[in-house]
């Protein structure tokens, strides 16, 4: 039995292009959370947007020819589990 | 309501008190446990943060604490061993505390330390290991007022148990009152008092 929570997550090649996004996005109103670089993605210590996938379209509008976007990493959650495996 | 199975688990040595909540929690949705010492208090705290519990603490005025553990709904409990500390070096050292001085992560660029205030804040919400209080002061108390950018991690915590003190001078200083979003309003004395009894202090 689980859930699962499915974002997406937006890399960029510098922690200033992941605030100038940022910045956009809200002006923008698009729902989004300033997170760490997921471990699984990447063991730098990086910041990266992370937004629910149904946005997807929506935020990368809103960022072309303004921000360069290195990579759209999908990120799958799952928050309960019923197997003994993590 | 949903019965309550109720655990006295004082007088028992560690681990007893946490083989019995573990039991306990398999079979029952809402399960208290009373306790008469720090290291079970602990123990049993983390056990039920593992488990995936909303877990909420009272010390009572004969020195035992109640712990009560609620099961999330339909949320399998994960099957990892959950080994407690029995050590009285690192359970009886009192709760852990983060102590965020100012709205920002460490010093030299504000900008930067804004951005990692919220990273770490992301991060502290998700781990399992949860800290006991959080006190907030000086600009620190700008990370709970309405306009935060870390209101929904604050509040992720507070509603996992986390208590969150915030300086009410400080608050009054920033004239900032009525725009408090989450945790109470405290003053010096809890202050200076729960990071004087700290077992770990954090200041990101």
């Amino acid at each position: 039995m689980s859930s699962l929570i499915d974002y997406y997550v937006m890399l960029f090649k510098a922690v200033s292009y992941a605030l100038k996004a940022e910045k956009i996005l809200k002006a923008e109103g698009l729902p989004h959370k300033l997170i760490p670089v997921p471990r699984q993605v990447s063991s730098d210590c990086g910041v990266c947007l992370r937004f629910e996938s149904a946005l997807q379209d929506d935020i990368r509008a809103a960022l072309a020819g303004k921000v360069e976007i290195e990579e759209i990493r999908r990120l799958v959650h799952w928050v309960t589990h019923g197997s003994g495996k993590n | 309501m949903k019965p309550i199975k109720i655990i006295n688990a004082t007088g028992l040595a560690c681990p007893q008190p946490v083989v019995l909540t573990r039991q306990a929690i398999e079979s029952n949705d809402y399960v208290r446990v009373i306790v008469d010492n720090d290291t079970a208090l602990e123990n049993v705290k983390r056990l039920g943060a593992k488990l995936g519990c909303n877990v909420k603490c009272e010390a009572g005025a004969d020195g035992n604490y109640e712990i009560d553990l609620t099961r999330k709904p339909d949320a399998a409990l994960p099957k990892e061993d959950f080994v407690p500390s029995c050590t009285t070096a690192t359970a009886q050292t009192g709760p852990f505390v983060i102590v965020f001085s100012e709205d920002k992560m460490g010093r030299g660029n504000d900008e930067l330390g804004a951005v990692l205030v919220r990273a770490f804040l992301h991060t502290i919400a998700g781990q399992p290991e949860k800290p006991d209080v959080m006190i907030f002061y000086n600009t620190g108390v700008k990370l709970v007022l309405r306009e935060s950018e870390v209101l929904d991690d604050l509040k992720e915590l507070a509603a996992a148990g986390v208590e969150i003190l915030v300086c009410g001078t400080c608050l009054n200083y920033f004239e900032a009152n009525d725009k408090l979003s989450v945790g109470i309003v405290s003053n010096m004395y809890d202050i200076a008092g729960t990071m004087s009894k700290a077992g770990r202090l954090i200041n990101p």
